[in-house]
């Protein structure tokens, strides 16, 4: 009984529970010990190579800790370092972007907007001079696609950046669909076709089937509330999504790579926001405790909303 | 072989040649000695000294640049000895009777001019002043007088000053150089409005240019032909994003060279191409050249240098180096020095070139490339009378005892009447004053309330020296105050009558623009120089047939009433 409730209750929203590497990566960089962080980075797949990189490099407690400071000192001696270029660029954007907030521009200071570029360009100079000397590194190239829609330097070159990355690399085809979407340069009439190709360009089993949920996910919450479950439930939007989730998390192949959780959590969400509560828990049940904070936090406090739709699809199953 | 000798106290260097006789004579001169209060000085001289020749019947021009201006003549030893000689007399004494004409024709000359996508370049590096005199049109023409077409031939257009090369097997016989004696005019230094480099700043016609300023030498031009290569298979064939994306090495006096790259994207292409070229440029910066790459473009440079030996065309370029103190190059030292090119030297000019660049972007901003905005605005706006704009929302108009401004509660353009290049004067009122750094001040009376005493008042303070006249403007090139927002006119005249109206300009319009269409494309044939250019031009009008085509429908449409 009382594990019931454990089990029922628990929400771990935070990736370390999912991927233990990433606790393991920050903690060796705090150190200091760069020569484990590359040993570490050279061991895992290049999806989890852009995670770990770009997870050790988003500012954990404050940017003052140093990390800059040992990432430039790496880059110093061997400017080379694929891995230190992009995880510095990737220290330099989240500063930025911290700055400038995920507000809607008209919300956003003109000073905020100042600093936000500064530290934007300042992350270029380094992902620049990277990419000239690692043409090929998706990690480096993933991270030139939110400094890019931050500069707002347009589709087409953020397109350009996408192309350099290798295919199929799930944490650049992210960035690419937040670019896709209206509030950045796309539209939705661009978003969902390149979404349902990014699918279709996988094998079965893959995570990518969540980009066409995500997609979704994106263009339901621009709808004026009242209109958005109609949006949802609609025969051609459902049809793409049990689609995607059969070609995806669904499928037998479906392994545990990095980003899995994502995938799961996306589509969790999704079936609870329709009312299939079978597939809910179907979700549920692959994430047991774990989820992800994106994009249960559209609809309020994660853990809580995970907690309520969790429950009520369990609850709906029974 | 290259023979150096002396004709008539001329330098002088002959060459044989496999193809026609022909020879230059070239004198060191060009726009970026010219003030801009007399830019188009050079250029009329250059006409004038031909003019007598006008008549004869053989292949000759005549060519004003920036740092040199020279004759040339292909025919006969003694077609080229009656040329030269004709060219000298002129210059001692020019033909002044024919000032107003040429003046005319220099107008209609650059009139039918294209000035290409990098001419701004030249302003926003150097300024209204010496080598950015290249970005200006003729504007010196009007106040040109005999005496000062007389000052400046016997300043430059002299035998020190002189540089003669011939390609052929002999000098013609009894050849005669005279020309006055002078002295050797040393090249304008070279100014900088820059503050910083590599600097940026954003252009309007689409298209991308960079340059860069790097030494004259082997493996400048070497680097250049890697760009080349990069951008055509980063840009064009890999990426898709631009269609024509080159670059090319000119050099520069005597030490220095620059570095051009220019590609075009269509509009919504123009983010990934500043891009795709900012990436293209750090990967030859941190040495990212392939060894192999390096080999063909010497390759080629030596092989064109060679074909060039041959032609004697390699002539006229040695002749310029002494003008400038340079000495003759033989054949086999260039191509020794281009053999000794490798991979480093490139990486090396590389460096140098990202650090001195200077972009001008489709229209986005490079800050984020690491390029410094060029200046575009003034720091501080003079004191003095303030006129507001009649215009909602537009910036004040200040004139001082030292200088004029525009400014707004964002940004002032200032020109300082001691750092002033030039006035511009219309009979209706209107002033433009273009500073020694490049910006510009419009002073236009009709768009600033109380205005009417501007003129008068700006004459009186400005240097009479800096004044330029211009002959009346159209009543319609005066600039109005923008009208506030009324109701569409168009809306007033019926649906029927702009029909008529439409069909009546539009049909002569479309067929004018099939038969450039048709002819130009027709050259293609055979005109091999410039098929770049005429393949745009042959798209253009047909792309303006075709718009015209849909148009004339539209209106017969609208004529008819449907």
């Amino acid at each position: 009984m009382l594990r019931a409730v454990t089990r029922t209750d628990a929400v771990l929203l935070d990736p370390t529970d999912a991927y233990p590497e990433l606790r393991d990566v920050r903690a060796r960089l705090a150190a200091g010990d760069w020569e484990s962080v590359r040993r570490m980075l050279d061991e895992v797949s290049p999806v989890g190579r852009t995670m770990l990189i770009r997870y050790a490099g988003t500012v954990a407690e404050s940017a003052d800790d140093g990390v800059e400071r040992l990432l430039r000192e790496v880059l110093e001696r061997d400017p080379t370092d694929a891995a230190a270029a992009a995880m510095l660029g990737t220290r330099l954007t989240d500063v930025g972007w911290r700055i400038r907030t995920q507000a809607r521009a008209q919300d956003v200071s003109a000073e905020q907007f100042r600093q936000f570029r500064e530290w934007l360009c300042a992350a270029e100079a380094v992902l620049i001079d990277g990419t000239a000397r690692n043409p090929d590194d998706p990690a480096l190239w993933t991270v030139r696609l939110p400094s890019a829609r931050g500069l707002e330097v347009g589709l087409a070159e953020v397109r350009r950046r996408f192309d350099r990355v290798v295919p199929n690399h799930l944490p650049a085809q992210r960035q690419m669909l937040q670019q896709l979407c209206p509030k950045w340069s796309g539209s939705w009439e661009l978003l969902h076709p390149w979404c349902h190709a990014q699918m279709l360009a996988t094998p079965p089993g893959a995570p990518q089937g969540m980009l066409v949920a995500e997609g979704h996910i994106e263009h339901c919450f621009e709808l004026p509330q009242g209109t958005r479950t109609d949006y949802l439930t609609s025969d051609s939007v459902r049809d793409e999504l049990y689609e995607a989730a059969n070609r995806s998390i669904l499928h037998p192949e479906f392994g545990r790579e990095f980003g899995w959780v994502q995938a799961v959590s996306t589509f969790a969400m999704v079936f609870s926001l329709i009312g299939d509560h079978r597939s809910a828990a179907a979700a549920f049940a692959l994430l047991g405790e774990l989820a992800t904070e994106y994009p249960w936090d559209i609809l309020g406090d994660p853990a809580e909303k995970v907690r309520h739709f969790r429950h009520e699809a369990q609850v709906g199953v029974r | 072989m290259i023979e150096q000798i002396e004709v008539d106290g001329v330098p002088a260097l002959l060459a044989p040649s496999n193809g026609p006789a022909h020879a230059g004579l070239a004198f060191r001169v060009g726009f970026a000695d010219e003030p801009l209060t007399r830019r188009g000085i050079t250029h009329l001289i250059e006409h004038l000294a031909l003019h007598s020749t006008g008549g004869a019947d053989y292949h000759y021009n005549g060519a004003t640049g920036v740092e040199y201006t020279y004759f040339h003549m292909q025919g006969s030893a003694a077609e080229l000895g009656e040329f030269l000689a004709s060219v000298c007399v002129s210059l001692s004494d020019l033909p002044m009777g024919r000032l107003a004409t040429e003046k005319d024709l220099l107008q209609a000359e650059a009139n039918g001019r294209n000035s290409g996508s990098a001419a701004t370049m030249a302003l926003w590096r150097h300024g209204a002043r010496d080598y950015g005199m290249s970005s200006y049109p003729e504007w010196g023409l009007p106040a040109i007088t005999e005496d000062d077409l007389r000052d400046w031939a016997t300043r430059y257009f002299t035998r020190e000053n002189a540089v003669l090369w011939l390609a052929g097997t002999d000098v013609p016989t009894g050849l005669r150089l005279d020309l006055p004696s002078g002295a050797r005019r040393p090249l304008p230094g070279r100014s900088s409005a820059l503050r910083q480099t590599p600097a940026w700043f954003g252009g309007s016609s689409g298209v991308l240019v960079w340059d860069a300023e790097v030494p004259r030498a082997a493996r400048s031009a070497v680097f250049a032909g890697v760009l080349d290569r990069a951008m055509f298979r980063e840009l064009r064939k890999e990426g898709g994003i631009s269609y024509a994306a080159q670059a090319g090495y000119e050099p520069l006096g005597a030490g220095r060279a620059m570095v051009t790259a220019v590609a075009d994207a269509l509009p919504e292409m123009q983010g990934a191409l500043l891009g795709g070229f900012v990436d293209v440029l750090a990967g030859l910066r941190v040495g990212r050249v392939d060894e192999a790459e390096v080999a063909t473009v010497v390759r080629k440079r030596v092989e064109a240098l060679l074909h060039a030996e041959e032609q004697g065309a390699r002539l006229p370029g040695q002749a310029l180096n002494l003008l400038v103190g340079r000495d003759v190059q033989s054949a086999d030292a260039a191509v020794a020095e281009l053999r000794a090119v490798g991979l480093a030297a490139v990486v090396e000019v590389a460096g140098e070139a990202s650090a001195s660049g200077l972009l001008m972007t489709p229209h986005e901003r490079a800050d984020w490339a690491g390029f410094t905005a060029a200046p575009d605005r003034s720091e501080a706006a003079v004191a003095g009378v303030d006129y507001a704009s009649r215009e909602q929302g537009g910036a004040h108009l200040i004139v001082g005892s030292e200088g004029v401004s525009i400014a707004s509660e964002r940004a002032c353009v200032t020109v300082r009447f001691d750092g002033c290049a030039i006035v511009r004067a219309w009979p209706d009122g209107g002033r433009h004053l273009v500073g020694l750094d490049g910006l510009m001040v419009a002073v236009e009376p009709t768009l600033y309330e109380g205005a009417d005493d501007v003129a008068e008042r700006l004459d009186a303070l400005v240097p009479a020296a800096l004044r330029v006249d211009q002959p009346p403007r159209d009543p319609d090139r005066v600039p109005k105050p923008a009208p506030p927002p009324a109701r569409d006119v168009a809306a007033d005249v019926s649906e029927r009558a702009y029909g008529i109206l439409a069909l009546f300009f539009r049909v002569p319009l479309t067929l004018l623009g099939l038969i450039v269409t048709v002819l130009m494309a027709s050259t293609l044939t055979f005109d091999t120089e410039d098929v770049g250019l005429t393949i745009g031009i042959v798209l253009f009008c047909a792309g303006l047939t075709v718009y015209g085509g849909f148009g004339i429908r539209r209106s017969y449409r609208r004529y008819r009433g449907h």
